[in-house]
């Protein structure tokens, strides 16, 4: 009897053993359609070169959009894209030669204690990324560089440290020889690789530079008319007629509306909480300029607009408050009660109106030159304003909202990894859909959002 | 005797979950059903009929205790249609068991029986040209596990916010009683306790600065009533009838724990706690139909009408709500569903019996409602089994099913996408004494 029942087991997982019953499911190979990606070029700003918490790190670098797409490329073919390096394990550096930022603990002027963004490094980020340059390891096909516009690409000499500080680009002078300094121009050590693809996205910082700077003329809009160098139009017919020149393909990208970025959509107009004795206060001090102030949450805050009556006026909600914003002014220094809160800090309805405007007109101009040139076109337009209302993707909701929404990184201007990951997904399936190439998307899901600490 | 008692703790602590086969439903009952397509509503042979049929179970000849188990072997993979990428479910390997003791007399002429026969008497002539000396009287406990699953996605796989791991059992306790009414009808009932347990993991997309990301695990004890009628009618020697009736069961968590991993930092936002669920195991209507032409050959087909429609949305309700810990609602809209079942057996000799089946099932998950926990699809299932019976006492039964499942979908809640398929193969053994 136990014989038999051994006999039957030793039969069952034996027969267990010669059905390999595994499924064997596999994805289709992906073809190339009509493009060349052995020798990819891009060109771009900080989100090119995969700046993100307010500095370039090596991190960073490794998931920017570019990087990511480069490979994907390598399943058809694409080869090694070479990237201007920051050292492994650095805290960075950033315009202001600060650090990246990370997700700290910080005590505000009120005794609490919360999450906040903190410099990983106090003073300095890693000057060294400046000071060694690099361009032996050249050339690049990652020509994303920080604080590159439109009009920027263009000009030689952008890298020129010989000039006063200000008026070169150090990011780029690292990633080009001495020799070279006053002659080379983005766009030329682009199109000297022998490129077979390239991407442009670009024309972010010819409106984001003045948002940032609350909208003040100190830092201009970029005009879309105007001579190579001065307007955005012949300025971005230049690169595209150069690029394309050797008979490269490509894809090209507009640019967001910043009203859709948390670096100015974070701070609420109406954040201002006030006791009975602070509103009854404010409406007497404030009673000529209209404003009106009530006990509790949902005020919103005094600011400085010239061109009111009085020099000062109560926000509207379709004007905006920077995320750089001193926040422990707010809160106890009486900024924006008070003491209305100055123009570099906030773009009023004009101001936003401008960078709308130029925006929209940088846009058109770069859908125009892909319909003309048969180039792959991404709306990153739609795509941040998609970003805005949240998008799912394998049980992961994303948004544009600060910190929680996953895509924005600490500066609430440039991508996480998987903000970043969600932008390269954008640039295969226009791609893909132009060019009839059957390139993978990322797997989003092997990309994060923001680290928090931990403790 | 203590032997047996050792090897049913055994099984119990062995047990459960099981696989995929219709939702959560898992048709693995009876070793001789499992080898006939899982057919066996109206051909009784075993203490099976408690699970099959209750009104049959009074036409078991003798007491009888049947104990069975299945190996479910289940591979499952995922094809994720954006990037391209597989991943594998890491193999679980089941048990789903069962126990049926029938015991009673197979015709009975005690008093009270007697009493009423004599009351049945008057029908004599009217519904049954049968002569009521037949009148039989069986009780029976079935303990089985008919829901149940079993995934467990591979770590860090492109579906892990979704779901990692999946586990559910189900343990149904249905003491029943079951009556002859002549030798051509039976009725019987039983009443269903079940018992079981949840427990369901996911990753949270939080992260640290070490990469490790948040996860989730909601685990809890479940139970729930119902019960297990059937009708069976044999007006002929070669034909029999079954109709039986499984009543929807909720399986309610009252007091489940959530237990969050994740950044410290967001420890406040998701605090473990309670939680309250529950699953609708769904009620299932069969129709059945045996047919012996011949002492050697029979044959059992079986139509299933599942009620899955009950199964409309997956709730999980949190004691310490927070902005990231909300309260959850997921569709499910589940489908009615149908399935045949057919199979056949050849007894070679009296004591030796082969067995082959099929069945086809279709899948109560509509289009954009395919989960990675329960991968479902329409399904042919294969079967097979063998039956030994030494001096009229044990028989040992032996049963494989194979069966393959292939499903294309994009989940609207989740916007996972691409292509899962499942391959079970369940070799079964049992063990029957009759006495």
């Amino acid at each position: 009897m136990k014989n038999i029942l051994n006999k039957i087991i030793i039969v069952t997982i034996a027969l267990n053993a010669l059905v390999s019953c595994k499924p064997d499911l596999k994805a289709p190979a992906s073809d190339k359609g009509s493009i060349d990606v052995t020798n990819y070029v891009a060109i771009g700003n900080s989100i090119t070169s995969g700046f993100a918490d307010g500095a370039l790190y090596y991190e960073g670098q490794q998931v920017s959009y570019a990087n990511l797409l480069a490979e994907q490329f390598k399943t058809i073919g694409g080869g090694d894209f070479n990237t201007p390096w920051t050292p492994i394990g650095t805290q960075g550096i950033g315009s202001s030669l600060n650090s990246k930022l990370v997700l700290g603990y910080k005590t505000d002027c009120q005794g609490v204690n919360g999450l906040s963004p903190v410099p990983a490094a106090p003073g300095y980020g890693d000057i060294s990324i400046f000071s060694n340059n690099i361009s032996a390891q050249g050339p690049f096909n990652n020509m994303g560089v920080p604080g590159a516009k439109v009009i920027t690409v263009v000009f030689p000499g952008y890298g020129d440290a010989t000039r006063p500080a200000g008026s070169f680009n150090p990011f780029f002078t690292r990633m080009i020889t001495p020799a070279e300094m006053s002659t080379a121009s983005m766009l030329s050590k682009a199109a000297s690789q022998n490129h077979t693809f390239f991407s442009v996205f670009i024309g972010n910082n010819d409106v984001l530079g003045n948002a940032l700077d609350g909208g003040m003329s100190t830092s201009p809009i970029t005009p879309s008319g105007g001579a190579i160098g001065t307007g955005f139009d012949a300025s971005y017919d230049l690169i595209i007629n150069t690029m394309i020149a050797n008979g490269a393909k490509g894809v090209i990208a507009n640019i967001p509306d910043i009203t859709n970025i948390p670096h100015f959509t974070t701070v609420p107009y109406n954040g201002l909480t006030l006791s009975a004795t602070q509103a009854a206060g404010l409406n007497a001090a404030y009673a000529a300029t209209g404003a009106s102030f009530k006990e509790g949450s949902g005020n919103a805050f005094m600011i400085v607009d010239a061109s009111a009556p009085g020099g000062v006026r109560q926000i509207k909600s379709n004007e905006y408050i920077l995320l750089g914003t001193p926040q422990d002014s707010l809160k106890c220094a009486g900024w924006g009660s008070s003491k209305p809160l100055a123009d570099q800090y906030v773009l009023n309805e004009r101001e936003v109106l401008n960078l709308k405007e130029a925006a929209a007109a940088y846009n058109a101009k770069i859908k125009t030159v892909a319909e003309e040139k048969g180039l792959a076109f991404v709306d990153v337009n739609a795509f941040m304003a998609n970003a805005k209302k949240g998008i799912v993707f394998n049980g992961i909701t994303s948004s544009a909202a600060f910190v929680s929404g996953g895509a924005f990184s600490l500066d609430g201007i440039h991508l996480t990894p998987r903000g970043n990951a969600m932008l390269a997904n954008e640039f295969i399936k226009a791609i893909n859909l132009t060019y009839g190439s059957t390139i993978n998307l990322v797997d989003i899901t092997k990309y994060n959002g923001v680290a928090f600490p931990n403790p | 005797m203590t032997n047996l008692k050792k090897l049913v703790t055994t099984i119990i602590l062995a047990v459960p979950t099981m696989v995929y086969a219709q939702g959560f439903q898992v048709n693995l009952q009876g070793q001789v059903q499992q080898g006939m397509g899982t057919a066996g509503t109206a051909l009784i042979q075993d203490g099976a009929a408690l699970f099959f049929n209750p009104g049959g179970a009074a036409f078991v000849k003798k007491n009888s205790i049947d104990l069975g188990m299945t190996a479910t072997i289940a591979n499952g993979q995922f094809l994720d249609s954006n990037s391209g990428t597989v991943n594998k479910t890491a193999s679980p390997v089941s048990t789903p068991f069962t126990a049926y003791a029938i015991f009673g007399k197979d015709s009975c002429t005690k008093k009270g029986m007697t009493n009423l026969r004599e009351k049945l008497s008057h029908m004599k002539g009217k519904i049954f040209k049968d002569k009521f000396q037949d009148i039989g009287m069986k009780f029976g406990l079935g303990v089985y596990t008919p829901f149940g699953s079993i995934v467990d996605w591979e770590k860090g796989w492109t579906g892990r916010y979704a779901l990692t791991h999946l586990q559910l059992q189900a343990i149904f306790i249905q003491p029943t009683i079951s009556i002859k009414l002549g030798s051509k009808f039976g009725i019987g009932g039983g009443f269903v306790y079940s018992t079981g347990s949840v427990n369901l993991q996911k990753d949270i997309p939080v992260v640290d600065a070490n990469g490790n990301v948040g996860h989730a695990e909601l685990s809890g004890k479940a139970s729930g009533f119902g019960y297990n009628l059937g009708v069976y009618y044999k007006p002929y020697k070669y034909l029999s009838l079954g109709l039986a009736y499984r009543s929807q069961v909720n399986m309610k968590v009252n007091s489940g724990d959530a237990t969050f991993t994740v950044p410290s930092s967001l420890s406040t936002n998701f605090p473990n706690g309670k939680f309250t669920s529950s699953l609708p195991l769904p009620s299932v209507l069969t129709l059945g139909v045996g047919f012996t032409p011949s002492e050697k050959l029979s044959f059992a087909l079986d139509v299933n009408y599942v009620g899955w429609k009950a199964y409309d949305t997956l709730s999980f309700d949190y004691e310490n709500n927070t902005a990231s810990l909300v309260d959850t609602k997921s569709a499910r809209l589940y489908k009615n569903t149908f399935a045949v079942r057919f199979g056949g057996q050849y007894k070679i000799t009296p004591a030796f019996a082969v067995r082959l089946g099929i069945g086809y099932a279709n899948t109560p998950i509509q289009n954009g409602y395919v989960t990675p926990e329960t991968p479902d699809a329409n399904r042919y299932i294969y079967t097979a089994g063998l039956g030994y019976t030494i001096k009229n006492k044990f028989t040992i039964n032996a049963s494989v099913l194979y069966e393959t499942l292939k499903r294309t979908d994009t989940n609207l809640e989740t916007n996972l996408s691409g292509t899962y398929q499942t391959n079970v193969i369940a070799p079964g053994l049992s063990l029957s004494y009759k006495f």
